[in-house]
């Protein structure tokens, strides 16, 4: 077995297994023997003259550059820099060498010596990608059973086939654009849906019938968004827009006791977009919630959500402040981020 | 179990003011100035609507005419006005015909409909096309806002002396009504004086303006009834031929919408705490009358009834004899081909009153269907141009939504 040592200082300096490998395979190599050592002055040597050189940094050419830069002067081909040169190659004719090399590649070595026996086919695993680009082999079923682009779909059938696959929202029960369907969800209230429904169709057509916003440039909506006397024409735009743009990018989660001193340490992580969304109606309800009524009518909290969509595209809403002062929490501990919790410790 | 009550949380805000709530809840809206602007939409003529290659274009209604249905209460918040810049209408086939009709009906002979259909099939708008028909044409018209509140009891009423069976007066409702008459009709009012001699408690001279005479009881409820019954004798006054233009009548359309809440019991109670019928209600027996042909409109003109599918009492007597009137008239129509007529169940009692209101040979059914695929076409194109849809029309979509809304149910595609 290989020191795992020696195999670790080795793999160091390895370069990934390049896809022209044709002189490495051809001899049959184990995946260690096919490492590369890479020629890192090869793409520092340009920028290298601009930086001001210490006492020791002029050191000598790798060999392949130098190897290079000799089959340039007597015009043969030398070796391909930007390729890196296999070590192999590099030790290769020259005994004096072997007794300085790694005990893996000394093991290697000897392993690798071409076969007695008179085997006439290659044992190599083939490689994947080779076996992708295999043509099929062809069929022996009838050609009216293989399914093909060539062959109408629609034979037998009075109205054509539906081109696949269905466009969205053309399910039944899915049939609202996904932000409707989530929000009037989280309006509902005791497992009535249909009230929720009611309620939701009076806010988008609140929203279609309002005056178009004003809006405050000291609260920024989501960028790329059309221009306000526009929104009203398309409700739920209107109702996305306020949506996305309070949406809070992170959760702050608690850990208990991990600051120290029994103190929870507070972890900010990241949401989904659905999640960013529920957080910020859930806000939005709050914030209506807590809205002076207008005198009762039927369609009063339907109305005072509207009005406080309105009132988030505006800039005049309280869940701002909310979504600004979790950022602000969430930025002054950023470092915690990557906190996991101690196996152990509680 | 906590049977504690529990302390109402009071959000802040004011509590609503006596009427607030139900004017916020019948408010309509009949505007909406987010919409876009339709450039290419036709004005509503007369002359329009009777033109047959109008049918499926969308037509605005001119503003002194919107101005007029307002105020008799035709449009209702429940339709979807207050979507679109301006109120226009759809044109379909049986606007045409309406209006024709109620044009065959100003030359003397009146008419007399029921309209029936399908929930959202159109009903109550094709009524408000007849009324801006009848506007456009310089009738007078009188339509019965809500039939619902002259029925539920909710306003005075009292016994009218020397009446048998008694009859009861709405004070209130019958001042309502003819304020309505007179804000919707003040132009051809103004223009017609009184003929007739009016017993008191109406005194005025002869030659007072019509407008003069309704006004009186517009703010004094007590006198309502009695001018109301003075103003609808002037109007049914046939004058002789060679009298001057202002005794002229011109013809009048009288209307109403959820014709169930008149052909039934009402929610009023007599002396004996029995239940009124709503045809024992003065002002109903009034319409139904008409309605019947017991009373005649010998200047011409209409009585237009429309039925109302949702949120209605049940009026199984009206049911009956709708549908009865209906098969009669279809065999009449068919000449020849067996249609089935209804029988009513002999276990059950039939209201004759109502039944009586309906005779095929006076009433006229009219069942309205879906829109066809031209007039869908039509109106969705007036929604794509308002921005109300945002989708590119194309055929397909239009067979599409056609066929989803069962066969062109217009309420159902507007969905």
């Amino acid at each position: 077995m290989a020191n795992p040592r020696i195999f670790r200082s080795f793999t160091a300096i390895a370069l990934p297994i390049r896809p022209q490998t044709a002189r490495c395979a051809s001899q049959r190599l184990a995946p260690v023997s096919i490492q590369c050592r890479r020629s890192t002055r090869a793409s520092s040597s340009n920028s290298g003259e601009k930086r001001p050189k210490g006492p020791d940094t002029d050191s000598l050419p790798h060999v392949s550059e130098e190897a290079a830069a000799t089959a340039k002067i007597t015009g043969d081909k030398g070796p391909d820099i930007q390729q890196g040169t296999p070590v192999q190659e590099v030790i290769k004719g020259k005994k004096e060498l072997h007794d300085k090399l790694p005990k893996v590649m000394q093991d290697e070595k000897s392993s690798t010596e071409p076969p007695s026996g008179t085997r006439s086919f290659s044992t190599v695993a083939r490689r994947q990608e080779d076996l992708q680009t295999l043509p099929s082999t062809p069929s022996s079923l009838p050609p009216t059973l293989i399914p093909s682009s060539s062959l109408p779909l629609s034979t037998g059938v009075k109205f054509g086939t539906p081109t696949l696959p269905l466009p969205p929202q053309t399910h039944l029960k899915h049939r609202d654009d996904p932000i409707v369907q989530q929000v009037t969800t989280l309006l509902m209230r005791h497992g009535k849906l249909s009230v929720a429904q009611h309620n939701m169709s009076f806010i988008l057509s609140h929203l279609r019938t309002a005056p178009p916003p004003k809006l405050n440039p000291a609260r920024p909506l989501v960028a790329g968004h059309p221009p306000p006397h526009q929104l009203p024409l398309d409700p739920v735009m209107y109702l996305t827009l306020a949506i996305d743009s309070i949406g809070p990018l992170v959760r702050i989660r608690s850990q208990k006791g991990a600051a120290g001193g029994g103190q929870a340490l507070q972890i900010p992580v990241p949401l989904r977009q659905r999640q960013r969304r529920r957080q910020a109606v859930m806000w939005i309800l709050a914030a209506a919630e807590k809205r002076a009524g207008k005198g009762g009518t039927k369609n009063m909290f339907a109305q005072k959500v509207a009005d406080e969509v309105v009132a988030v595209v505006e800039g005049r809403s309280s869940v701002w402040e909310r979504r600004n002062q979790l950022h602000r929490i969430a930025v002054s501990n950023r470092s915690n981020v990557g906190y996991k919790k101690q196996p152990g410790r509680r | 179990l906590n049977i504690k009550k529990k302390e109402r949380k009071d959000d802040g805000g004011r509590r609503p003011a006596v009427g607030e709530r139900k004017a916020q809840r019948t408010r309509v809206v009949i505007s909406n100035t987010n919409a876009l602007n339709v450039p290419d939409i036709e004005l509503m003529t007369a002359e329009g609507v009777v033109d047959e290659n109008n049918v499926g274009k969308v037509m605005a209604l001119p503003v002194t005419t919107v101005d007029s249905l307002r105020a008799v209460g035709a449009f209702k918040n429940t339709q979807g006005w207050k979507f679109f810049r301006t109120p226009s209408t759809l044109i379909r086939k049986e606007t045409v015909e309406m209006a024709r009709k109620l044009d065959e009906a100003a030359k003397g002979e009146a008419i007399r409909q029921v309209l029936i259909g399908e929930k959202k099939s159109g009903k109550s708008v094709l009524l408000l096309q007849a009324l801006a028909h009848a506007f456009m044409r310089d009738w007078v018209v009188i339509n019965y806002r809500e039939a619902r509140e002259l029925t539920m009891g909710f306003t005075d009423y009292a016994p009218i002396p020397n009446t048998d069976p008694t009859r009861y007066s709405q004070p209130a409702l019958t001042a309502t009504l003819l304020t309505s008459i007179v804000q919707a009709n003040r132009d051809i009012l103004s223009k017609l004086t009184t003929a007739l001699t009016h017993n008191p408690p109406v005194t005025l001279p002869q030659g007072t303006s019509l407008l003069r005479l309704a006004e009186l009881a517009t703010n004094d409820p007590d006198i309502a009834l009695p001018v109301f019954h003075a103003l609808w004798s002037e109007l049914t006054y046939k004058p002789p031929a060679d009298a001057p233009p202002a005794s002229q009548r011109p013809p009048v359309l009288l209307a109403v919408d959820a014709l169930a809440h008149f052909m039934r019991p009402s929610a009023y109670l007599s002396a004996d705490a029995q239940t009124i019928h709503a045809h024992d209600l003065d002002l109903i027996q009034h319409f139904s009358s008409c309605l019947s042909g017991a009373s005649a409109l010998p200047n011409g003109g209409a009585v237009i009834a429309a039925m109302n599918n949702s949120d209605v009492p049940s009026a199984k007597s009206l049911n009956f004899a709708l549908a009865r009137a209906e098969a009669i008239q279809k065999a009449k129509k068919a000449e020849g081909e067996a249609v089935d007529v209804p029988t009513w169940n002999p276990y059950e009692e039939l209201d004759e009153r109502v039944f009586g209101c309906f005779d095929p040979a006076v009433v006229e059914v009219v069942r309205l269907g879906g829109v066809s695929k031209e007039e869908a076409r039509g109106v969705m194109d007036y929604w794509i141009k308002s921005g109300m849809c945002r989708k590119e029309m194309r055929s397909k979509m239009v067979n599409e939504l056609w066929t989803l809304s069962g066969r062109g149910v217009i309420g159902e595609l507007e969905r």
